[in-house]
């Protein structure tokens, strides 16, 4: 039996996948139960040309990547893997959009969907990684196993991520921070190749989520900051690390919006409100499938030269 | 303190009943128009959706007349961006200088109880009759709404409901007192009756669906139900707000609905998205000719589910349009499409016709 898993949206999602270069996490946790899996490849310009054709117009740019890679997966695996994120061990919701992910994917192909709710209000995580490798025939006994294969690799990459930061914010070169969801971040045809241009203008670039909260210091939330209680996990995450990595010097912030991003529409007035209000230069830029690669490059040269 | 709020269609009027019986000075919304939409537009965050902007016009207008309060209800529960109209709207303004008040309720009978009482200071009982006030004019107006959506089709002197129902929501407007209000119940329903109408006239029904706010403020939708009804189209919309409150109360009635539409989408996917699926649903069921969704450009949830509604419209033969309004649509642009699908919508009932009589 094969599984392919898109790699877009959900793809991206801790505590599933903690970025591109580590995580792997459903790909563990498929290939321990014995299942072969078929990832769909980097994003690329027939994938996201595809998406955008059968999108409804007005879904976000990244939702629009996400059926590309589904009708990528369609008629080369027994089944595609598109789990329904629905709140976070913190118990906050994922984007609404996810929450309907697999409905969407099932009327757009003929291929099978493997689903599973992952609602952290009403069970653990493992709970439903069990009910899905049940759905798969396998054993219990060989779930566990899978399970505890997958996160025990999240953890140490978790880790890794952590050491990096240290050495990053410590650079000599100008520290530039990127904000953004990890479905952005880390899709390199997505983003324009946002960060091999920062890089190649002289810049250290580091990713919002790269940046580390303790568990403990997010339970009291500090007022430092003035933003709503987000009930959206990345609203509360995004807003938790600007304030930690505001503890640190850096030369500017970047933020990266999915053109229609409905979520980004309320976050992006308290992450502006967060650099602005501390005197840190921002820049704002939406992406979507007409982003042009020398456009991009000309704000960001524009942005490098009002920083130096 | 003087006190505004969001121009909510006919319902502005209950509003106003509300806060007046509750002894609170208000400065009412101007009705949305075109102005107030630009201006709202203009300072609100351009990637969000039309009914914050809208609100933002309306305050404007409303903050020139003297208003230093705003009184905001956002829903806790939901998870679309209404949850965050009050924090983005109180950020919107204080940005582009305006030194206002916020009051943001949320959608529970205890913190709305709790905040009017600190506002207003009225008691227990004048807070329960103030509220069975509103509620009194706010299902008026809906039966209003509901019973003009039968008889535009109908009415022999065309024009004739809508110009004794205009009258009829100034004069509801005025009204105090409960008997003054049980005298005008009786009043137009005498009216109403005396309107003339093809009683047996059989005519193509659309059901209008989508997203609460835009389906039931025709100074939004560009009187949708009127242009319909006029056109000879009988319309049928579930979604106000006492629908709406109903669901609040019974929460079992949202598990029903997941359990009928659970085959198109397994999960709420925030606002009503799983309403206007349940609703196309229903639609199709009892043989209608045609489904209208209208919703904010980008509506998260209703975008969401657009794809499973066109599915529906695909396996069905239902005649479906989806109209998204933001502030740069045009009435002459609705309007074009309105009539196209109105002549699709008569085609499929004439169709239908023909069947049935067995030409």
């Amino acid at each position: 039996m094969t599984i392919g898993i898109p790699k877009a949206l959900f793809y991206w999602k801790e505590p599933f996948s903690t970025g591109a270069h580590i995580g792997h996490f459903w790909e563990i946790f498929f290939e321990s139960l014995g299942v072969e899996v078929i990832l769909s490849p980097e994003t690329n310009k027939e994938i996201v040309e595809r998406g955008v054709k059968v999108s409804d117009p007005e879904f976000c740019f990244a939702t629009k990547v996400f059926l590309g890679h589904i009708l990528w997966l369609e008629g080369k695996v027994d089944y595609i893997f598109v789990p329904r994120l629905k709140t976070n061990e913190e118990k906050l919701e994922y984007c609404p959009k996810f929450f309907g992910l697999p409905d969407l994917a099932k009327i757009l192909v003929k291929t099978p969907i493997l689903t599973e709710t992952f609602d952290m209000r009403e069970g653990k995580i493992e709970t439903s990684l069990e009910k899905l490798g049940k759905k798969l025939d396998k054993n219990a006994i060989k779930i566990e196993k899978a399970i505890n294969n997958a996160f025990l690799k999240e953890k140490g990459s978790k880790k890794k991520q952590e050491q990096d930061f240290l050495k990053k914010i410590k650079s000599d070169k100008q520290r530039i921070v990127l904000i953004s969801h990890p479905y952005n971040l880390y899709d390199d045809y997505v983003n324009v190749g946002i960060k091999k241009k920062l890089e190649k203008l002289g810049a250290e670039v580091i990713f919002i989520d790269e940046v580390p909260v303790k568990r403990q210091e997010t339970r009291a939330r500090s007022q430092k900051l003035d933003y709503p209680e987000f009930h959206w996990e990345f609203g509360k995450e995004i807003m938790e690390k600007i304030e930690e990595i505001l503890k640190y010097t850096f030369s500017g912030a970047i933020e990266i919006s999915s053109f229609l991003c409905g979520c980004d529409a309320v976050l992006k007035e308290f992450v502006e409100k967060a650099f602005k209000g501390n005197k840190i230069p921002f820049l704002y830029l939406i992406i979507d499938e007409n982003t042009a690669d020398a456009g991009l490059q000309t704000r960001l040269e524009a942005f490098m030269d009002t920083i130096q | 303190m003087k006190i505004t709020f969001p121009y909510w269609g006919n319902y502005t009027i209950a509003f106003k009943a509300l806060f007046k019986k509750l002894g609170l000075s208000i400065v009412p919304p101007e009705k949305t128009n075109p102005r107030a939409i630009e201006n709202g537009a203009k300072i609100s965050p351009e990637m969000y959706c039309l009914p914050l902007k809208i609100n933002i016009g309306n305050y404007l207008s409303a903050i020139k007349r003297g208003a230093d309060t705003i009184f905001m209800v956002t829903s806790l529960g939901g998870s679309c961006r209404l949850r965050y109209y009050g924090a983005i709207q109180e950020k919107v303004l204080s940005d582009a200088g305006y030194d206002v008040n916020f009051i943001v309720f949320d959608q529970t009978p205890k913190d709305i109880y709790k905040k009017i009482k600190e506002v207003s200071g009225a008691s227990f009982w004048q807070i329960i009759k103030a509220a069975w006030f509103f509620y009194e004019k706010l299902r008026l107006i809906e039966k209003l709404e509901k019973k003009a959506n039968y008889l535009r089709p109908r009415e022999r002197i065309k024009g004739e409901t809508d110009k004794i129902l205009m009258q009829a929501f100034l004069n509801l407007d005025k009204i105090n007192t409960k008997k003054e209000l049980a005298e005008f119940k009786e009043g137009i329903s005498q009216k109403i009756s005396e309107i003339k109408i093809d009683k047996n006239k059989d005519v193509p029904k659309v059901g209008l669906i989508g997203e609460i706010f835009t389906v039931s403020d025709g100074a939004v939708n560009f009187g949708i139900e009127e242009k319909l009804g006029r056109e000879g189209v009988e319309v049928h919309r579930e979604m106000d707000i006492t629908y709406h409150l109903k669901k609040r109360v019974f929460p079992w009635k949202d598990w029903w609905i997941q359990k009928k539409i659970n085959h198109y989408l397994g999960s709420t996917v925030g606002g009503h998205g799983r309403d206007a699926i349940y609703e196309m649903l229903e639609y199709v069921k009892k043989d209608f000719d045609g489904v209208i969704q209208l919703l904010p450009f980008g509506c998260m949830p209703e975008t969401t589910v657009r794809p499973i509604l066109q599915k529906i419209h695909l396996k069905s033969g239902i005649p479906f349009l989806s109209l998204s309004l933001d502030e740069q649509v045009a009435e002459a642009g609705i309007n074009t499409r309105i009539e196209a699908f109105v002549d699709v919508v008569k085609n499929y009932y004439q169709k239908k016709y023909e069947k049935l009589s067995g030409h």
